[in-house]
């Protein structure tokens, strides 16, 4: 475990990764401000 | 959430364990208009295929996102109906978690599992006493109100 979330920015890696490691996947749409 | 709940560090360990995280601006293009995002921080749990099962608008403490993606990984297995793995998770958010906002919800499923992987309605009933006995005001104890006459 490192000391930050590590966010993909694809969908489509973050997919495959969900298929590989068989979790779900969480999607943050946030306001960069 | 970028300033609270994300560097918290029991909210590292659990994404970092059960989840696959990704994270967009709110006009991402095509991705805001795909999931009709209006407002942020909008967190929305998809399952394997890319479906969503789950969404929720608004701040997150550490204490309340733990407990509300345990309910959507729960979800995502009810709505594939494997109701033995949802009910593992939801016993585990309930354990850990039984006053978060997530826990009326959690319990009214974990009574609607029951019931689908058993035909016991009785486990609809017993959803309904513990709601209405914990939590009266939650808008799942209104939901589970019929399930009082069984």
């Amino acid at each position: 475990m490192g000391d930050a979330i590590q966010w993909e920015s694809d969908l489509d890696k973050a997919l495959s990764r969900a298929k590989t490691e068989k979790k779900p996947v969480l999607m943050d749409f946030f306001n960069p401000g | 959430m970028g300033a609270v709940t994300f560097p918290d560090a029991k909210v590292i360990a659990f994404i970092s364990q059960n989840v696959i995280p990704i994270r967009v601006p709110f006009d991402h293009k095509p991705l805001a208009e795909q999931f009709q995002v209006k407002w942020t921080p909008a967190l929305v749990t998809l399952d394997m295929e890319g479906k969503e099962h789950h969404r929720t608008v608004g701040f997150l403490s550490p204490e309340e996102l733990i407990p509300s993606l345990l309910l959507g990984k729960a979800k995502i297995d009810f709505d594939h109906e494997d109701f033995a793995k949802a009910l593992v998770t939801l016993e585990d958010l309930l354990k850990a978690f039984p006053k978060s906002a997530a826990a009326p919800e959690a319990i009214f499923l974990r009574g609607v599992c029951g019931y689908k992987s058993t035909n016991n309605p009785k486990l609809l009933k017993e959803a309904y006493e513990k709601l209405a006995k914990d939590y009266p005001e939650s808008e799942w104890t209104k939901r589970a109100y019929p399930y009082r006459l069984i």
